[in-house]
């Protein structure tokens, strides 16, 4: 029977975030014996948050190099976690930090690894995607310990008391560290990206560039509607693969959009409960990035759109010019 | 002037078709190794468009053990039909003649499916033996023998802009970022390729010969529904429907798909010729739509065909340069066939440029006349194409006599025909008039120009053509149809290749065929006279080239294009 | 300073193909792969642009590109790849499909990376995609840094910035829209690359001519790969069936409409 090591990586105040919940949830929803390990500055303070989850034990990993996000130390200490742990499958959240250290650890530990996972099933198996999200496969696998990267907002997160448990330190050989985190810079021109927070998701796309009825590109006053309606609603900002393209090749079209906006193809594929998709003519490579948003809805001028027809629950066949400065103007 | 890099080669090649595929297997095989590069303005060797089926002698005379299962979507020709397609929707324009042919086949009782089956194939149509082909994936399995060969390479994604000219010689090609010397350069660019058309506009064509006659081809692939039983292999040739001058094929590949396709020649003297929204009244013809109903779009495409065929033969070689395929004027109109052709006068070249080789004589017009053109005279590509040269005039005429006259020429081997002038395509109103009023026709022209659209949809159904039912599988707008399979890409920071040269005959046009007949709703009305275009949207078919009356469009090789290896 | 930067970049069906699953007896596969046109993998692609400009900005620098691959169709890709930029190609014949588990593909990178002569380890970078548009796994990359004893990984990198002493800054793209900035030390360092900042180059035929001179060689050498490894069972694949009933609304004015978007923008 199969084990359950449920790793997670602390957040700076020592908590533990929704997406580690999630993959708890998903952990404790298995029914196998069940194991955490959590890793950071501080553990105690998350220890204690899922103390009453069921685990039969509480492996942790803490000290000041633990709380940066850095492969040499992350890898560490998953590693010396999970062979403290000995369980047959790992779960954790999806996280950068995790996507980034765990391929490394399943490697080390002569075993096999998920990512992108977005379900967990009886058996067991997962269910990921291939090919940037075109299709979907259920996995089984023989291969322990089996690594399971959990997507956010795919399964519900655990809910349950605090309480007081003890935590068994697990001691961890570091290389010599030759890497030092030295802080987080956001992008320069202020304005959004793709934030996972955010209730919706405002889409631009190529359209925003083009000539319009007069003949003419309007870049500023696209400019001006976008970054109004992101201060207005503080919406995560997407942009097709098109667009991005754009402004990387330093075209003076919408010089605030960057490759962090972009969504499909080699962008995001964001988990949002809202996207208003503006001015796309969308294929599928590009619309793959549409796929987790719940409710779609989008303005175009052609009614046969791509990323519209078949994709999203509403499209409006307007100017978005036009709509988009009206709504501005009722957001106040 | 800054010093352009320059590279040289023996030999530099412009396009990669059926004809340099047959160039480059025989060069290859040669035993010679002269340092021979290609370049091919799409994005990869395999995004070719072309119906294909065909009698494969000068392509088995290459590859003598052919065995179609090693090229995806291949198949040996099983089963050939002639259809005449009657028109069960009542809006084509068929002539008094035509009607009541038509009304005789419903007396004797002779149609089927609205279509009558041809009781025999003639023999000039026949592809006994041959092969039925997606032109791509034949592409795609030419360049990757030759490529694994390391006799040639091919680089795909690079236009060639121009020759290079010194004097009255060749000395290589022109690419955006530099030039390539070559002792012969081979030109195999197609019936619009940009360095043809240069050849053409330096040396002028032999006297007699002109490129008059054009037809868009469109295709699509389809995956056919679980209920076909049509063995692969099958070809249907057929005419009459969507309109009377169109014609139309549909072969079955392997594994239950279906290449179905038409043409849409010049001489269809409607200005309003989509030939995608015909393409999708065709298959809905009842003959051919129980076999397509429940099928699946797997893509399409759309090219040029350069019909003027031997007609439009420009001079094959020159110093230091030699024509080949399609754009040499090797399509056969008369047989429907052009990829055997073009591959034959590849290989006919390179035996001579072998021979040349061998011998130490330089590529001279003289020494390339003596050995390929000498061989291409000989050859049955040149006594088809003489028999082929006038068999269609009568289309001039009206479509009896045209039929009449292809019949003839094929039974005839070209001594009889039906001859016949090209006219030029009326104004709109003229061809709607006494269906449409010359009002209504301005007005809808009016109502689509301001909505950014051609006026073909909006006019066709005004004429009783049925809207199409989108059904968003097989049946959908042309826009969705090129994000099914055939979808375009073009790489930002190149300019425009498709420019309006002369804004004044823009300004004179009513017709606006560049617009109508745009194969992938790249050209559009615009603001003022001049349209708009698109370069994203771009298929490279040609059309809007051959389509401009005023001849004020100018189409350069770009990057880019239809993005599907299978068609 | 001067880098030996090796790329690991597969090949994958061009983004813009319709894709379709089939299963066989030895597992799923895509319908029709072998015709389908492909390109090298957008992420590697990047990668590989961002190895060429820091090898023109640190002369002496070299660039490697391993690529794994049925080895007609490496050929194939390879004639618009090396128009790009200036590499030398450590081709592998192999599948190139997603259903190929990251460890044996893993194993068969480090493998080709062992056996590149006059590799300089103190000098090395390893680059590659942090994604695929394959596997979409962002876990190759991590199990060839193991296996070539790197534990300086970057994943999502956006910007690599060499310094004055040799260490170089790096950017990371992390929960949020933003950027970890991290400083390495130096190589050897493994880097999985986002987008970077690097638009495409145009093809340039003169740097595919240079390249064509050991890529030819190199492909006629290929040997097969043995990408062998803990293979997941794979219980279905599946295009996803995700067609929503849209409604198309064509007849309200921009007033109805914005007033509609913004009443559903406000509710919960």
């Amino acid at each position: 029977m199969d084990t359950i090591l449920f790793l997670a990586f602390t957040e700076p105040d020592g908590s533990l975030a929704k997406p580690a919940l999630e993959a708890l949830g998903a952990a404790v929803a298995m029914g196998a014996p069940l194991t955490v390990g959590l890793i950071g500055a501080s553990v105690a303070g998350a220890a204690s948050q899922v103390a009453n989850c069921g685990a039969a034990r509480f492996l942790g990993v803490s000290g000041e190099e633990f709380g940066q996000s850095r492969y040499a130390t992350d890898a560490a200490a998953a590693e010396a976690v999970a062979r403290a742990a000995g369980a047959t499958i790992v779960i954790a959240a999806a996280s950068v930090r995790a996507n980034r250290a765990l391929p490394g650890v399943a490697h080390r530990l002569n075993g096999a690894i998920d990512t992108h996972v977005t379900a967990v099933a009886g058996g067991p198996s997962i269910a990921r995607w291939y090919y940037r999200q075109r299709m979907e496969a259920a996995v089984g696998r023989t291969a322990r310990p089996w690594f399971i990267l959990l997507e956010t907002g795919c399964h519900a997160a655990w809910s349950g008391s605090p309480g007081e448990v003890s935590v068994e330190s697990v001691a961890v050989a570091l290389p010599p560290l030759r890497t030092i985190v030295t802080g987080v810079r956001s992008p320069q021109s202020g304005v959004e990206t793709i934030r996972p927070d955010a209730r919706l998701l405002f889409v631009a796309g190529a359209g925003w560039t083009k000539k319009q009825a007069d003949g003419q590109p309007h870049p500023r006053e696209a400019t001006e509607l976008i970054l109004g309606f992101l201060n207005k609603t503080h919406a995560s900002l997407g942009g097709s693969k098109s667009l991005v393209d754009l402004s990387g090749e330093g075209e003076a079209v919408l010089p605030f959009m960057t490759h962090l906006n972009q969504i499909g193809q080699t962008g995001a594929s964001p988990r949002h409960p809202k996207g208003l998709s503006t001015c796309c003519h969308g294929e599928e490579p590009h619309v793959v990035g549409w796929r987790f948003v719940t409710e779609r809805r989008a303005v175009n001028l052609d009614p046969n759109c791509g990323w519209a027809r078949g994709k999203a629950d509403v499209v409006y066949v307007a100017d978005a010019f036009e709509v988009m400065r009206k709504v501005n103007a009722l957001l106040g | 002037m800054s010093e352009r890099p320059v590279l040289d080669v023996d030999i530099v090649c412009v396009g990669f078709g059926p004809a340099m595929g047959g160039f480059l297997t025989t060069l290859a095989r040669s035993g010679l190794s002269p340092n021979v590069i290609c370049y091919e303005r799409a994005d990869d060797i395999a995004f070719g468009v072309s119906g294909a089926v065909t009698r494969a002698r000068g392509i088995r005379a290459s590859f003598p053990d052919l065995d179609p299962a090693e090229i995806p979507m291949a198949a040996r020709v099983a089963h050939e039909k002639v259809l005449y397609l009657l028109d069960p929707v009542g809006a084509s324009r068929r002539s008094a003649g035509l009607r009541l042919a038509d009304r005789a086949t419903g007396a004797f009782r002779v149609a089927s499916h609205h279509a009558v089956e041809l009781p025999y194939t003639p023999p000039f149509l026949r592809k006994d033996g041959g092969f039925l082909f997606s032109i791509g994936q034949f592409n795609q399995w030419v360049g990757s023998q030759l490529m694994g060969s390391g006799a040639v390479q091919i680089w795909p994604g690079t236009p060639v802009l121009a020759p290079l000219m010194e004097g009255g010689s060749v000395a290589g090609v022109e690419l955006a970022d530099m030039d390539v010397r070559a002792a012969l350069t081979v030109v195999g660019d197609g019936p619009v390729g940009a360095v043809g058309r240069r050849l053409d506009e330096r040396f002028g064509l032999p006297p007699g010969h002109h490129p008059r006659e054009w037809a868009v081809g469109a295709k699509m692939v389809i995956d056919l529904g679980e209920h076909v039983d049509l063995a692969p292999g099958t070809v249907f040739h057929t005419f009459g429907y969507p309109e009377p001058e169109i014609f139309g094929f549909f072969y079955v590949h392997p594994e239950r798909v279906a290449s179905v396709g038409i043409f849409v020649p010049s001489w269809f003297r409607c200005p309003v010729r989509t030939s995608y929204r015909y393409l999708q009244h065709y298959i809905q013809h009842p003959y051919l739509w129980r076999y397509l109903e429940g099928g699946t779009l797997r893509s399409w495409g759309a090219k040029s065909l350069a019909e003027s065929g031997r007609r439009g033969e420009p001079y094959l070689a020159g110093d230091g340069w030699a024509r080949i395929g399609e754009g040499s004027g090797s399509t056969n109109v008369l047989t429907g066939s052009g990829v055997d052709e073009a591959w034959t006068t590849g290989m006919q070249l390179a035996e001579g440029v072998a021979e040349l080789m061998q011998e130490g004589r330089p590529f001279t017009r003289q020494n390339l006349e003596d050995t390929y053109v000498r061989r291409r005279r000989a050859s049955w590509v040149e006594a088809e194409g003489c028999i082929a040269e006038r068999a269609r005039d009568g289309f001039n005429r009206g479509v009896i006599s045209g039929l009449t006259g292809m019949a003839l020429a094929g039974m005839t081997k070209g001594r009889f025909t039906i001859g016949g002038e090209p006219k030029p395509v009326p104004p709109v109103a003229e061809y709607y008039r006494g269906r449409i009023p010359a009002a209504e026709v301005r007005r809808i022209q009016q109502e689509c120009a301001a909505k950014g659209t051609g006026a073909h949809d909006a006019l066709m159904e005004r004429a009783g053509w049925p809207p199409i039912a989108c059904d968003g599988k097989l049946l959908m707008s042309l826009q969705d149809a090129l994000l099914v399979g055939g979808k375009v890409q073009a790489a930002p920071g190149y300019p425009d290749h498709v420019r309006f040269t002369d804004s004044a005959a823009c300004e004179d046009c009513n017709a606006r065929t560049c617009v109508e007949i745009c194969s992938g709703q790249a050209i559009t009305p615009g603001t003022g006279a001049v349209p708009a275009f698109d370069r994203e949207k771009c298929v490279y078919c040609g059309a809007c080239l051959w389509n401009c009356p005023a001849g004020a469009i100018c189409f350069e090789a770009g990057a880019g294009g239809l993005h599907s290896a299978e068609n | 300073m001067s880098y030996h930067i090796v790329v690991c970049g597969g090949i994958v069906p061009d983004p813009l193909q319709t894709l379709e699953p089939v299963m066989g007896p030895a597992g799923p596969s895509l319908k029709n792969e072998t015709m389908l046109p492909a390109v090298l993998d957008p992420w590697a692609a990047h990668a590989l642009f961002e190895a060429a400009n820091l090898a023109r900005n640190f002369a002496g620098s070299k660039v490697w590109l391993v690529s794994l691959g049925p080895k007609a169709k490496l050929q194939q890709v390879m004639m618009t790849v090396a128009q790009k930029a200036p590499f030398e190609l450590v081709p592998i014949d192999g599948p190139a499909g997603a259903f190929t588990d990251p460890v044996g593909v893993s194993g068969a990178l480090a493998a080709a990376i062992e056996s590149i002569a006059g590799l300089d380890r103190q000098r090395l970078l390893v680059f590659g995609g942090w994604e695929s548009a394959t596997r979409g796994a962002g876990a190759t990359m991590q199990m060839v840094g193991e296996r070539l004893g790197i534990v300086d990984q970057f994943q999502g990198v956006d910007s690599l910035a060499p310094r004055e002493d040799g260490s170089f800054e790096i950017l990371e793209r992390i929960e949020g829209g933003r950027h970890q900035v991290s400083v390495c030390a130096g190589p050897p360092a493994l880097v999985g690359w986002a987008t970077g900042s690097l638009p495409e180059p145009r093809n340039n035929p003169q740097v595919g001519m240079l390249n064509m001179r050991t890529i030819m060689p190199a492909l006629q050498k290929a040997r097969a790969a043995n990408v062998a490894g803990s293979a997941p069972q794979f219980l279905s694949v599946t295009l996803p069936r995700q067609q929503r009933s849209t409604k198309v609304v064509k007849d309200l004015s921009t007033d109805e409409i914005a007033r509609e978007i913004v009443a559903w923008i406000k509710e919960d």
